[in-house]
């Protein structure tokens, strides 16, 4: 279980002003949850993955995995990046091996746990090529393979999909889907395409900046649905789906007028 | 549709007879060969300098002919220069600047390492090597005399100082050329932090390193003559200071040519490296 509790962040702004990034934010992941945290930039939901992740210290309250308070960054919170991270030096079955390289298992052992992700995440015949020589949906795939190579307890995804287009876009939420369900891996990701949310999420967090809060939550079953039918057009027409995605903007819009009334 | 199909198989018809092809306007070279162009200018720049001697445009003593160049470098090749054969002059010359490069190297990446990561090694090195990298070494080639007197250990020194500082500076723009997320990427997949530096930093600051060590060699030949000026016996720099001495304008022109192929083959050797060491630059 991960749990952040009244989880708030002030950041040093210019003019040594404070910014208040991330305000009294509470929220658990459970075994099996996919939890997608939705805002417009600057609501601070990659203040608050950049927390969990360790690359940020809270200003105030805490983050706990399966009940230890997290440090820095560390192997059990794997990192899927909206950046192209991977090192343009190495192959691609070498780059998802590179966890378990810095955690001394034998190039063997390493490879052999590589080239089965690699099949997971349907890259199998690319092991040996570059990165650079990979469309981005791939290279994509292949952070999402290199973040589970270390078998982390959760996976945190900063807006992994926002650089691809639309169909590929399509394409890699099924593909995590199954991903996913597959493995049975918690994940918390980071979008602001309202459908994305809807369609990815069985919990989804309503972010709104100045300062960075939770405005709604809802718990969602589009996934769960898609998974047995396999029908994401059905899904996306359904009248919920439209209802929930009226909802959402709406709330994200109002937010949005008072924020910029405010400033 | 039957139309539509009709148009594309006609298209496909007139592909098959070897269409003009076209490339997208952009700017600069778009990775176009320069290399016949450039062989071209070598020829139509010599072509000229032999005109105008044969033509007398210039005075033998200024401007000597390529054949008498060839001539001259024939003749120092097979008996010497100064006392000293072309081997011995080149191999000293040789001898100085690998050798200072070698210190460099070994010196300035470590250092410029360093200075990227901790703000201590910056914060004091940074001073000395801002201070004294724009001088021109001529400037501060007497105090390595008086300092070091007048043997190897004075041109080699002053050779070193002069490539030290690119390739320090390099060394630390590569480490700052690590983008955070690279290093975050690392970090969350469990690096520690001298597995964040072998793994990650030394081969991201390396395509900078490498371009900081062509352009030392590059300045190390520059610095060279200088260097030879101190009671040389040998060298190239020496030959040509010699040989203008005795206004032996052939000789000059040789000992320059020595330089630009020795120069030239340094750069060539580099860029090979380059192609081996870090394939994927430009490329991510």
């Amino acid at each position: 279980m991960l749990r952040i509790s009244n989880a708030s962040v002030f950041f040093e702004g210019r003019q040594r002003k404070e910014i208040h990034a991330l305000d009294r934010v509470s929220l658990d992941i459970s075994e099996g949850d996919f939890v997608v945290a939705l805002g417009a930039s600057g609501c601070g939901k990659s203040t608050l993955l950049n927390a969990i992740a360790g690359f940020l210290p809270l200003t105030e309250g805490s983050i706990t995995l399966n009940g230890r308070p997290v440090g820095g960054p560390g192997a059990d919170r794997g990192v899927v990046f909206q950046k192209d991270t991977l090192l343009p030096w190495s192959t691609v079955i070498d780059n998802v091996a590179l966890g378990l390289k810095f955690a001394g298992v034998s190039r063997k052992e390493r490879h052999e746990k590589a080239a089965e992700l690699l099949g997971l995440v349907g890259l199998a015949d690319f092991a040996r090529s570059f990165p650079h020589e990979l469309s981005g949906g791939m290279r994509q795939r292949v952070g999402i393979a290199r973040a589970l190579a270390t078998e982390p307890d959760i996976l945190l995804m900063d807006e992994p999909f926002g650089a691809l287009d639309s169909l590929t876009r399509e394409q890699m939420q099924e593909l995590l889907i199954s991903v996913w369900h597959r493995t049975g891996k918690r994940i918390f990701f980071i979008t602001h395409s309202i459908e994305e949310a809807l369609f990815l999420g069985t919990k989804v967090i309503v972010m709104s900046p100045r300062p960075g809060r939770v405005v709604a939550r809802y718990d969602l079953d589009f996934v769960r649905r898609f998974i047995e039918t396999q029908d994401v057009r059905s899904i996306h027409l359904s009248p919920e789906f439209a209802n929930l995605r009226e909802e959402i903007r709406d709330i994200l819009h109002s937010d949005h007028h008072l924020a910029g009334a405010a400033a | 549709m039957t139309v539509l199909e009709l148009n594309t198989t006609a298209e496909k018809g007139t592909v098959a007879s070897a269409k003009k092809t076209v490339r997208p306007i952009g700017f600069g070279l778009e990775g176009r060969s320069t290399t016949a162009i450039s062989i071209a200018t070598a020829i139509a720049l010599i072509a000229l300098w032999w005109l105008a001697t044969e033509l007398k445009l210039v005075p033998r003593l200024f401007l000597p002919s390529p054949a008498e160049v060839l001539r001259q470098f024939v003749t120092i090749f097979n008996d010497g220069y100064a006392g000293a054969s072309l081997g011995e002059h080149v191999g000293a010359s040789l001898f100085r600047i690998g050798l200072a490069a070698a210190l460099a190297v070994l010196t300035g990446i470590p250092l410029g390492l360093l200075m990227g990561l901790n703000r201590w090694a910056k914060g004091v090195l940074d001073t000395p090597i801002e201070f004294y990298w724009p001088l021109p070494p001529l400037s501060y080639l007497p105090l390595m005399i008086i300092w070091l007197g007048i043997g190897e250990t004075s041109k080699i020194s002053l050779l070193f100082l002069a490539m030290f500082a690119p390739i320090c500076l390099s060394a630390q723009a590569g480490v700052r050329s690590v983008s955070v997320e690279r290093a975050n990427a690392a970090k969350s997949l469990g690096a520690k932090p001298w597995q964040l530096f072998i793994h990650i930093v030394l081969p991201s600051a390396l395509p900078e390193i490498l371009t900081g060590v062509r352009i030392a060699i590059g300045v190390g030949w520059g610095t060279l003559v200088a260097a030879e000026l101190i009671a040389s016996t040998r060298g190239i720099g020496f030959l040509i200071m010699s040989a203008a001495q005795f206004l032996a304008t052939d000789v000059v022109f040789v000992g320059i040519a020595i330089i630009s192929l020795c120069a030239f083959g340094f750069s060539f050797t580099l860029r090979l490296l380059e192609k081996i060491l870090v394939p994927w630059k430009g490329k991510s």
